[in-house]
């Protein structure tokens, strides 16, 4: 902006060098001033307090396409203003520059000769005589395109920031709806895994007469069906079938064979209650119905319970397929194992060798069935060392001989416990299956 | 708890699978697929050495008994070497002992083998 020291006419002023060269200098601004005002990089424009059109650089009239003489006294200013721009003219304009004498930077539109607009920055002076009275209005105009370029790019980079945000709520919710989808569906399958493992187990276990029993079934995930499986049901002549064992792997082609596996045994006692043949009978079931290399075998424990007549007590037959040997808790307090050595794997091989065992229980014994979830539960947390981390076969003897005497409940309570104790730990599926003579009730306990 | 290591190397008898770790119900996949990239030919011996192993449950086992059937698929024996203690505790549970030859090292079933097929 030329700020001007007297009449219309801008004048040229600086600190001009000495000598030759600043005649020269001096010269050269002097003969630069109208064509600074008529050239200037802005548009001057100089109106009567009316408004009317006074001066008009050249600028501005190549800005607007229009002659000279065709603004000069015949136009006003707020002419070359779109409607939009004459009434903010009216309201805002005008009166802040009568009020303060000056007002900048005020963005307006201006309307070429052609119709087009054309963005420009308006500041005004108001030129006053000696004695204060306002003699006309001095304006300049800034081309505000490159402004309202940058201006309709940071909209548009607004406009393209919103739409990326727009954009990305919407995979948010596609992600969150994905994700509700997965969540339902794995519900379902739990519910279905539940459900599943409900048909592999019995409702509730019959206890033969002068017998207790109590059993727990340990869900390690409940995302999938794991393969252990228990039963207690009546033979012939008042003898009663038992087993427990577990069946490798986990998941839908486990539980098949668990169901098989069930199945098989309760109908091989029926057939032949000799727990030897009725383990050979579901070897011979399980290995022709896998084979290659998707072996599906199981470790079982399979007894046969005989009432002894005349006497309270039950003669217990057990027979092992690879199954950890069960746990005999006495009257007299005594803990062991019953050891089936050398029984092996139910459907590995077609003649396997069969272990088995025979006991007595009389009033206060106690024998507990365990899969091996529990005795290979962690014990230390990931990443320590020390022993090999599994709760193990000597801790759960242990564990149950400070249980000696003790009762089919009162065994499976206090496991339930350790279960718990041992928490996460235990990331294997695991069954308890406990049975106990009790004291007759006529006859004190010892 | 430690993550499985399987490596193979070829002996002049078969294969030599090295399982190294806890074999177990979460590591028993990759070991599987392993295994069955393996093809010992007809007549050759598969070793599974476990001398590394510091766990095996119920699915390692069944790994152990899908080489068997793989091996025998391929008209090929199986040996493992180097059962550790505590594996070889649960093969005496569930009768694995007597269905595994078994040897102290690779090396040693490899030595018998050769010596096998020599006479």
């Amino acid at each position: 902006m030329v700020r001007a020291g007297g009449g219309d006419e801008p004048e040229g002023r600086g600190t001009a060098p000495e000598g030759d060269d600043a005649a020269r200098f001096s010269a050269m601004l002097e003969d630069s001033a109208v064509d600074l005002y008529e050239n200037a990089p802005c548009g001057y424009l100089s109106t009567l307090m009316d408004g009317q059109i006074a001066k008009v650089n050249t600028t501005l009239l190549s800005w607007l396409g229009y002659r000279r003489e065709e603004l000069v006294g015949r136009r006003r200013f707020t002419d070359l203003l779109t409607v939009g721009g004459r009434l903010y003219h009216e309201t805002h304009f005008a009166p802040l520059l009568s009020m303060q004498g000056e007002i900048g930077g005020i963005a307006l539109e201006l309307k070429a000769a052609d119709g087009t607009r054309m963005p420009v920055l308006v500041t005004s002076t108001v030129k006053t005589s000696d004695d204060g009275q306002p003699l006309l209005i001095r304006t300049t105009l800034f081309d505000a395109r490159d402004r309202r370029a940058y201006e309709t790019e940071l909209l548009r980079a607004r406009q393209e920031a919103e739409e990326a945000r727009r954009e990305a709520d919407r995979a948010r919710r596609t992600a969150e709806e994905a994700h509700r989808a997965v969540e339902a569906e794995r519900q379902r399958l739990q519910r279905l895994a539940t459900t599943l493992q409900r048909t592999l187990l019995p409702p509730s276990l019959t206890a033969p007469a002068g017998l207790e029993v109590a059993a727990h079934y340990h869900i390690a995930s409940a995302d999938e069906v794991g393969g252990d499986f228990y039963d207690l049901f009546p033979l012939a002549h008042g003898s009663w079938g038992l087993f427990l064992g577990d069946v490798c792997g986990k998941g839908a082609a486990a539980a098949a064979v668990t169901s098989l596996a069930r199945y098989t045994l309760r109908a091989a006692a029926v057939y032949d209650p000799d727990p030897v043949a009725v383990l050979a009978n579901l070897n011979t079931v399980l290995t022709h119905e896998y084979e290659g290399t998707d072996p599906r075998f199981c470790t079982v424990l399979f007894g046969v319970l005989t009432p002894d007549r005349g006497t309270a007590g039950f003669e217990l037959a057990l027979a092992a397929g690879g199954h950890p040997p069960a746990i005999l808790l006495r009257a007299d307090g005594s803990a062991r194992h019953l050891p089936t050595p050398g029984g092996q794997l139910i459907g590995v091989i077609p003649d396997p060798h069969i272990a088995t065992t025979t006991v007595r229980l009389d009033p206060g014994d106690t024998v507990l069935l365990y899969t091996d979830g529990l005795t290979e539960a962690h014990t230390t947390p990931l990443g320590r060392t020390g022993g090999d981390g599994r709760y193990g076969d000597a801790a759960l003897l242990d564990f149950t001989a400070a249980l000696a005497p003790t009762t089919a409940p009162a065994a499976i309570a206090a496991l339930q416990g350790l279960l718990d104790t041992l928490g996460s730990g235990v990331d294997d599926d695991t069954a308890l299956l406990a049975l106990s003579v009790p004291h007759p009730v006529s006859e004190p306990k010892q | 708890m430690t993550d499985l290591r399987t490596t193979v190397r070829a002996t002049p008898t078969g294969p030599v699978l090295e399982i190294a770790g806890d074999l177990d119900f979460h590591s028993a996949p990759g070991a599987r697929e392993v295994l069955l990239g393996l093809a010992p030919g007809p007549g050759r011996l598969l070793v599974v050495d476990l001398t590394g192993l510091t766990f095996c449950d119920s699915t390692g086992i069944t790994l152990l008994l899908a080489a068997r059937n793989h091996a025998v698929g391929h008209q090929a024996h199986i040996a493992l070497a180097g059962v550790p203690a505590q594996v070889a505790r649960i093969f005496d549970i569930t009768g694995l002992s007597r269905v595994f030859a078994s040897y102290p090292t690779a090396e040693d079933a490899v030595d018998r083998w050769a010596a096998r097929t020599e006479s």
